[in-house]
């Protein structure tokens, strides 16, 4: 035996010992539980303590953040000091999060309550009629705080603010905002957004509700022509709504003029829904339960001529039909234009719940331990291990760039003019399937790295992904979404070459250069250089669509007409639309490090920029399917995702609490998960 | 040695009491209401880390000579500081201060406070953060800073914000002052023990031997008495509070107040609306913003922000009502301030960032607060 000891001396030494260990033993009394109980178990050590912290928090929750940092603070203190969001205790902490063990109907009278809460402490004030610019950005915060808390209350307000409210702003005239702004804004009236059917969503020019000028009387008429025709999924019908936008095909005079908006009472002041309306219930959802989802159907519904939303077209009282734009698909687009505020709300909201699974995620991974590397030495922090920093880091990576890719989609909205429109939609577009793809993932990716733990409803990752799976389906399916964002850019593409005129949209601006030059060998230095990585993009980019324009033409040219050959050519489609989103996303980062002196924030950016950039290379096959990248520069971008790991973890927990989450809304697992869940924390419940 | 041999001198300004496993650290200025100089708040931190890592010391009391426990820290000495042409002297003051008020936020070990009398700023920053805070018929607890044109400072961000509601609000805006049985109410105490029975208490936590925060909470519960509020209590009425204090900007709370004061004959609202309008403009715009960042951040935060905005204060780029409240209130005595800005709606968003920001000066830092050990109990790992 190697360990044996040598000498005569120690031998004598190892013998006495053994046989004091052995006598010893003997007296011992058997062992009592108060033995057990004595030993010091695993130890919570908070990750405050010892993780260092080398940029300036508060600097870096600015930049995130970007506006109205003080009204957010205003309404987490405000849902954190009301019973009405559930304060817990645990761990000697409080938290909050709605009582998810709640029946769906309570959950969605537990909606309403906080609504009336925060509608009582003066939070809607100016939303809808406040100026322009400044409400609707104090708006954007407000929902982006409020989402933190709840999906439900968020989805509530939405509809009642951005659909409702965003449709009688955008598509009424004055005398509508002068009638229903201000008692939306104080919730005289409660309304929703009939645009969908139980046979028409993404398509809404489908839709078969039909609606029937009666000059006699000079009323609309709304009919539910068959069941495909139900409005389905209706946000806030199935209990509260009093109003309602309908969404249905214009007839005038025996002429279809598409689809139009109008204003339809659902039920009156105390709640009974009207005559000739019929409302079903949507039931229970994977999540959301705190929105009351319903069905509609109209059976001879008179409204007044005047609720017609007339901002692109009317109907005179004597039956005339008037419309200054006489392209039925101008008109349409033009009328749904300002509905991207919708898009905007999902895309920005889909990343601060990634925050919130990444925070909860990573600060577990602070704390927890497992499997020690060498006998008696202490266990390993999970956030230790490099497979586990390969899991979460380049998504906390991914999760800054769309950060900041949000921060862009909110000011490009809110600067918005007629010109600006097209961009706005392709780039929401892009960005809401982007980011809602990415927020999915990342949830389904801390929750398994918090293990069990991630289960519990109460430590919010698991529950999360039930709650927000919804964001990649409403207001546009996300598929169908990019399938938009490829069409427009091979729209700009024809029509740029057609022309012969340099690309001036949608970032295009880099295919009137040359074509960038990949070098063969690739250092980390040229890895990490922002010149390499906005080639690297740009080259994707660029021959995707090339390719894609080729082989849409190729269908063209045997016989297929423009809709057919793009259906066919999906594949080059959903790269192109990928590549489009990824580069979007990594102008915005450069632009937001560049506005930073140097200095620890901006290097930290650097290495989240450069996270972002590789695996996105590593991540996407069309790197190595279209030669953009050799094998060899695919294994220098491996290694290099490796190394950006390590250099990423030191800041892991200054990262997460630069997010600007309250510890509050984040969960026990994300603190003293042991003082949470002790002997004596379960006797407290 | 049950009695313990006490070593102190009659001119020692913090009086210690050593006792086998207790220590009582007595504040002994009785004529300035036992307010914090320089000198006791270093003492105090030296004592309290002296004893953290003394394994004899199982537990710490802490009280008051005379009619106060603590009136605050001896502001008049500071401004006397600051008035001699050197803003960092009294910058030294409030650095040593809120790292006092840190370790005892997140001390190992407990430490009970008898707030047998008036308990105010510094000497709530020196008792509320401890585990226990025993209050008595003789409390009387107050914020008073804006009212000096300073803010609630000390860690007050913290243990304000997380008072019930917006009760934290109210209190820390208006400077009112609460009774012992108010104390407790709203958690600023955790017992309340009739002033007779303090010698007794004493006795007994110096027998317990034991830094089991439960074991100790059980003794003091054998002396404790649950009090009566007083009818016209603020705290009866939490619902106005929360309704007017929880607004977004003090001129929103301000009419809101005006408001219920109209439908309502309760003193308490026409008092709250008398003291914001008396209070400095710049003063309850600074502590509603601090109280409100502090409810989301933990206490060592709490104490780096509130020391940006101290030094901010004592330097008077932004506003110098600081000076002027001092002189009108403490020096002067005229109680007839002239603030400046002199009115809320003169006091812009940019003046109050400016607090929040840091220094630019040159070797001017934030507040380093020390190293805490990494085994700390639970309720203090909380507080983090």
């Amino acid at each position: 035996m190697a360990s044996q000891p040598q000498s005569p001396s120690d031998r004598v030494q190892f013998r006495t010992q053994v046989l004091t260990r052995h006598i010893n033993q003997s007296h011992l009394p058997p062992p009592q539980p108060s033995l057990l109980s004595a030993s010091i178990c695993l130890q919570y050590s908070p990750p405050e303590l010892s993780e260092p912290v080398d940029f300036d928090i508060k600097e870096m929750r600015r930049l995130m953040d970007g506006h109205n940092l003080e009204e957010r603070d205003w309404l987490f203190g405000l849902m954190m000091q009301s019973n009405l969001f559930c304060p817990r205790k645990s761990g000697g902490r409080v938290f909050v999060s709605p009582d998810y063990n709640q029946s769906m109907e309570q959950q969605r009278e537990m909606t309403m309550k906080r609504i009336n809460y925060l509608l009582d402490r003066g939070v809607f004030k100016g939303w809808l009629t406040g100026e322009r610019a400044e409400a609707e950005m104090r708006k954007f915060a407000g929902f982006e705080a409020l989402g933190i808390y709840d999906h439900s209350l968020t989805i509530k307000l939405g509809v009642h603010f951005f659909l409702w409210g965003g449709a009688i702003q955008f598509f009424g005239t004055k005398h509508h905002h002068e009638k229903w702004l201000r008692d939306t804004e104080n919730y005289v009236i409660k309304g929703c957004f009939a645009m969908s059917e139980l046979g028409h969503g993404s398509n809404v020019r489908g839709v078969e509700t039909v609606t029937t000028y009666d000059s006699n009387t000079r009323e609309f008429v709304i009919n539910t022509p068959c069941e495909s025709a139900q409005k389905y999924w209706i946000g806030g019908a199935a209990n509260h709504a009093t109003h309602t936008v309908v969404f249905s095909q214009l007839n005038v005079n025996g002429s279809k003029e598409g689809v139009h908006a109008f204003i339809a009472q659902i039920r009156d002041s105390n709640g009974n829904i009207c005559p000739n309306i019929r409302i079903a219930d949507c039931g229970h959802k994977i999540g959301l339960n705190g929105v009351d989802n319903g069905r509609i159907w109209f059976d001879n519904v008179r409204i007044p001529r005047e609720n017609l939303l007339n901002s692109v077209a009317d109907v005179s009282p004597n039956g005339q039909y008037l419309s200054a734009i006489k392209d039925p698909d101008q008109r349409f687009a033009t009328f749904l234009a300002p509905l991207t505020s919708g898009r905007v709300n999902i895309a920005v909201s889909a990343v601060y719940q990634s925050k919130i699974g990444l925070a909860i995620a990573i600060r577990y991974s602070l704390t927890r331990r497992a499997f020690s590397i060498a006998p008696n030495e202490p266990e390993v922090l999970l956030l230790d291990y490099p497979s586990h920093q390969r899991r979460l880091l380049p998504l906390l990576a991914k999760t800054y760039a769309m950060s900041f890719a949000a921060n862009y989609l909110k000011s490009l909205y809110v600067r918005r003019t007629p010109q600006s429109n097209k961009t706005i939609h392709v780039v929401s577009s892009s960005f809401k399937a982007t980011f809602t793809w990415h927020n999915m993932r990342t949830l389904q990716e801390c929750r398994e790295a918090c293990g069990g733990q991630g289960l519990k409803t109460e430590n919010r990752v698991g529950h999360l992904k039930g709650e927000y799976d919804v964001q990649s389906t409403f207001e546009g399916d996300n598929n169908v979404l990019m399938q938009q964002v490829s069409k427009a850019l091979l729209a700009e593409y024809i029509a740029a070459k057609k022309r012969n005129k340099p690309f001036k949209e949608l970032g295009l601006e880099h295919m009137n250069q040359t074509c960038p030059v990949i070098p063969s060998k690739l250092a980390s230095s040229t890895l990490r250089s922002i010149q390499f990585q906005m080639d690297v993009f740009c080259l994707r980019e660029r021959d995707l669509l090339e390719r894609f324009a080729a082989e849409v033409s190729q269908h063209q040219a045997q016989g297929k007409n423009k809709d057919q050959s793009f259906i066919l050519s999906h594949q080059l489609a959903e790269d192109l639309g990928r590549a489009y989103s990824e580069r979007a996303i990594f102008v915005t980062f450069i632009e937001a490090e560049a506005t930073l002196p140097a200095g620890p924030l901006k290097n930290v950016l650097g290495l989240l920029r450069s996270m972002y950039v590789m695996i996105s290379l590593e991540e996407d096959a069309a790197f190595l399917r279209y030669g953009y990248l050799t094998t060899e520069n695919a294994a220098e971008v491996r290694k290099e995702v490796k190394k950006l790991c390590s250099e990423l973890r030191p800041h892991a927990l200054a990262l997460v609490s630069s997010f600007g989450i309250p510890d509050a809304f984040l969960s026990p697992i994300a603190f003293n998960w042991v003082d949470s869940n002790s002997w004596s924390s379960a006797q407290q419940h | 040695m049950a009695s313990g041999g006490s070593a102190c001198s009659e001119g020692d300004q913090v009086l210690v009491e050593e006792n086998s496993s207790v220590r009582k650290f007595l504040f002994n200025r009785p004529r300035q209401l036992n307010a914090l100089s320089f000198e006791m708040v270093s003492r105090l931190l030296d004592l309290f880390l002296a004893c953290e890592v003394d394994h004899n010391v199982k537990l710490v009391i802490l009280k008051g000579k005379g009619r106060a426990f603590c009136a605050g820290g001896d502001v008049a000495a500071v401004v006397r500081d600051i008035g001699g042409g050197n803003w960092r002297l009294g910058a030294k003051f409030f650095w040593k201060e809120f790292t006092l008020n840190y370790v005892m936020a997140t001390y190992s070990k407990p430490q009970v406070s008898i707030l047998h009398g008036i308990v105010m700023g510094g000497g709530a920053g020196a008792s509320i953060h401890g585990k226990f805070r025993v209050a008595t018929e003789n409390s009387v607890f107050a914020m008073p800073e804006t009212a000096l044109g300073l803010f609630p400072d000390v860690g007050a961000s913290y243990y304000l914000s997380r008072l019930p509601g917006f009760f934290g609000e109210y209190v820390g805006l208006t400077g009112s002052r609460l009774d012992g049985a108010e104390m407790l109410a709203c958690g600023l105490a955790t017992h309340f023990v009739p002033g007779d029975r303090l010698l007794a208490l004493e006795a007994a936590l110096c027998k317990v031997n034991s830094c089991d925060p439960e074991i100790i909470s059980a003794v003091i519960d054998r002396f404790s008495e649950q009090p009566y509020l007083k009818g016209s209590s603020a705290y009866l009425q939490l619902e106005i509070i929360d309704r007017c204090f929880s607004r977004r900007t003090i001129e929103e709370i301000l009419s809101a107040l005006e408001e219920e004061a109209l439908n309502s004959s309760q003193g308490w609202i026409s008092k709250a609306v008398q003291s914001l309008k008396a209070a400095s403009p710049m003063s309850l715009k600074i502590s509603l913003r601090s109280i409100r960042e502090g409810r989301l951040q933990g206490v060592g935060q709490c104490l780096e922000r509130e020391y940006r905005m101290v030094c901010h204060v004592m330097r008077g780029q932004v506003s110098k009502d600081f000076f002027e409240g001092c002189r009108a209130i403490l020096l002067d005595k005229d109680r007839n301030p002239k603030w400046e800005p002199s009115k809320l709606e003169l006091v812009s968003d940019a003046m109050v960032d400016k607090y929040f920001s840091k220094i630019d000066e040159e070797d001017w830092e934030d507040l380093k607060l020390p190293a805490r050990p990494s085994t700390l109990p639970p309720s203090a790992i909380s507080k983090l």
